[in-house]
């Protein structure tokens, strides 16, 4: 018989951890929602209203960093699984010399945010190694413009070094799953390496790849820091121009449409994914 | 040895394996190189410049500063408000790890030993202070806590430092109490162990490894934490990542960002490292590893 402990007194235990967090990421939530439509503003008058909502559509600003921070999360995404996805594979199988590989692959994972884009930074910047190097080589005349390019390439690169290793263990545990059984019928079969890729390896690693690849998205398509101190000077990342909105312009409801409009695009990709995912391994 | 066709097909699939197995070998090093280069240059580029001597600046087109002093480190300690953030940091850290242990060991009891119908919600609602895109909770947990008069306050920080942290507590607990095995529990209870008994003797040892983990999780989200700090600690509290983000924004100071950097990080790497050796096992991928 399958145990049950569905009791009272359990579901009790639960309210310490579970309750702080749905209080707190709960209720701030709950204030976006509201003060979006002008409701329950903290201080100013609260009324009903879509004006902010209105407004949205005709705020240049605005619409360029969801653009933007869509950009940005969807390249940094791919960026870091076409990085991990070779290096997951290959640390699959045991080796010589593969666990101070794995060790030294995972340091950035221990490297705050804001100090990796700041490492990056060091490099990519003007006068950055990378551009002294290529100067000096005789690859380029000028140094590149990499940091605070127009483009958005320099926080790309800090979102792959910095989640690298976060996408990898992710990766690795689902390619950890796949038995070595099923990988020698195939060759027995007849199979080649790119068969075995194509065939074993990528679609029995597909739950993996897609839900560390929606984490990074939500990372990146919502990054303030990194964003602020590498991005473009225009246009902001949608978190950044939320966060000006608010406290330098003091317009919390039309900040609190951008939240809104963060945690909507976090909820439907997250939603197209999970469909993807079951597209793909053919449950429905 | 040449192989022929006369090669005894035993001795040629011996040579495959050795090619196969050097092949292997080449790659590991040439990866090893490719990762020190990667995690490697950024990090010693930073040691450099929190060394370069203040009157011997490092300028293009030098490839490496002209003269290393630690006049960067005596500046920065002394005319900046570094000690009075490492003050605040190294105080808010602990009480939060204090905090989120207490409130993380009753539920991740009842996640990691008990059957109950929606158990998958309540656990994936513990990731939700990770996955929630961490500006827009700062801004708006920000207004609620105005509303509550926590803001700008030193218990505020602790709060939100607290539900950042408590996440990775709550995965790490709820894996190690998975794995006690159900028999030594049964024997205690046959044993006539009460409920205090049962704490003392079986769970908080079984655990302390997981406990270990999950505190120095909790301590290093807690040290890094920057979006909620920023919103709702900024004036009245500076923390090292606040001092950081002001030195790497408008006021960019290449040579001060990397000492504050360096302070920020070495404790941070060397502690993560020292857990995941003493525990060898993956705490990491345990806990993060399936999300």
């Amino acid at each position: 018989m399958k145990r049950n402990d569905a009791s009272v007194f359990n579901y009790l235990l639960l309210i310490p951890g579970v309750g702080f967090i749905v209080l707190f990421i709960g209720s701030s939530i709950f204030i976006t929602i509201t003060q979006s439509f002008g409701l329950l503003s903290v201080s100013g008058k609260s009324q009903f209203t879509f004006e902010n909502w209105r407004q949205l559509f005709h705020d240049k600003e605005s619409l360029d960093s969801i653009l933007f921070s869509l950009k940005m999360g969807l390249l940094s995404s791919i960026g870091t699984l076409i990085f991990s996805f070779p290096v997951a594979l290959f640390l699959r199988k045991g080796g010589a010399g593969k666990r101070f590989l794995a060790s030294l692959i995972k340091i950035p994972l221990f490297v705050p945010a804001l100090v990796a884009a700041f490492l990056i930074i060091n490099l990519i910047s003007y006068h950055g190694i990378i551009n002294e190097v290529l100067v000096a080589l005789g690859f380029i005349k000028k140094p590149l413009r990499m940091l605070n390019d127009k483009f958005g390439w320099g926080v790309v690169a800090i979102q792959v070094w910095k989640n690298l290793p976060f996408v990898l263990l992710i990766l690795s545990s689902s390619l950890a799953s796949i038995r070595d059984d099923t990988v020698d019928a195939a060759r027995n079969l007849g199979a080649g390496s790119w068969a075995v890729l194509f065939h074993i390896y990528i679609p029995l690693a597909m739950p993996g790849i897609l839900v560390s690849m929606i984490l990074m998205f939500i990372k990146a398509f919502g990054d303030f820091a990194i964003t602020s101190v590498a991005g473009p000077t225009y246009p902001p990342s949608i978190a950044l121009r939320m966060r000006n909105t608010a406290t330098l312009f003091q317009e919390w409801d039309k900040a609190a449409v951008l939240g809104v409009v963060i945690i909507l695009t976090t909820i439907v990709i997250t939603w197209l994914y999970a469909r993807l995912a079951e597209f793909v391994t053919g449950r429905h | 040895m040449a192989e022929s066709k006369n090669t005894p097909a035993v001795l040629r699939h011996v040579l495959q394996a050795r090619r196969k197995r050097r092949l292997a070998i080449l790659l590991t090093a040439f990866f090893i190189i490719v990762q020190i280069i990667w995690v490697g240059l950024p990090i010693v580029m930073t040691v450099l410049w929190s060394l370069v001597d203040p009157n011997h600046p490092w300028s293009y087109p030098n490839m490496f500063p002209e003269k290393l002093s630690w006049g960067q480190w005596a500046y920065v300690f002394k005319y900046t408000n570094i000690i009075r953030a490492l003050r605040t940091s190294y105080s808010i850290a602990p009480l939060a790890v204090v905090l989120s242990f207490l409130l993380s060991m009753p539920t991740a009891y009842v996640l990691g030993r008990k059957r109950l119908p929606g158990k998958k919600l309540f656990q994936t609602l513990v990731l939700l202070p990770i996955i929630m895109p961490g500006m827009v909770v700062a801004l708006f947990l920000s207004r609620v806590f105005t509303a509550f008069g926590l803001a700008q306050s030193f218990f505020g920080l602790v709060l939100a430092h607290t539900l950042m942290g408590l996440p990775y507590m709550i995965r790490v607990l709820t894996t190690s109490f998975e794995a006690i095995p159900q028999d030594i529990i049964d024997a205690a209870e046959n044993l006539g162990a009460n409920t205090f008994v049962k704490i003392k003797d079986i769970f908080l040892p079984m655990v302390r490894p997981g406990l270990l983990a999950g505190m120095v999780f909790a301590f290093t989200t807690s040290i890094e934490e920057f979006n909620l700090t920023f919103v709702i600690g900024t004036p009245t509290f500076e923390t090292i990542p606040t001092i950081l983000y002001s030195f790497l924004g408008y006021n960019f100071i290449r040579t001060n960002a990397s000492v504050v950097a360096l302070i920020m990080m070495i404790p941070n790497i060397v502690m993560l490292f020292i857990v995941e050796n003493i525990l060898k096992s993956d705490y990491l991928s345990a806990s993060l590893g399936k999300l």
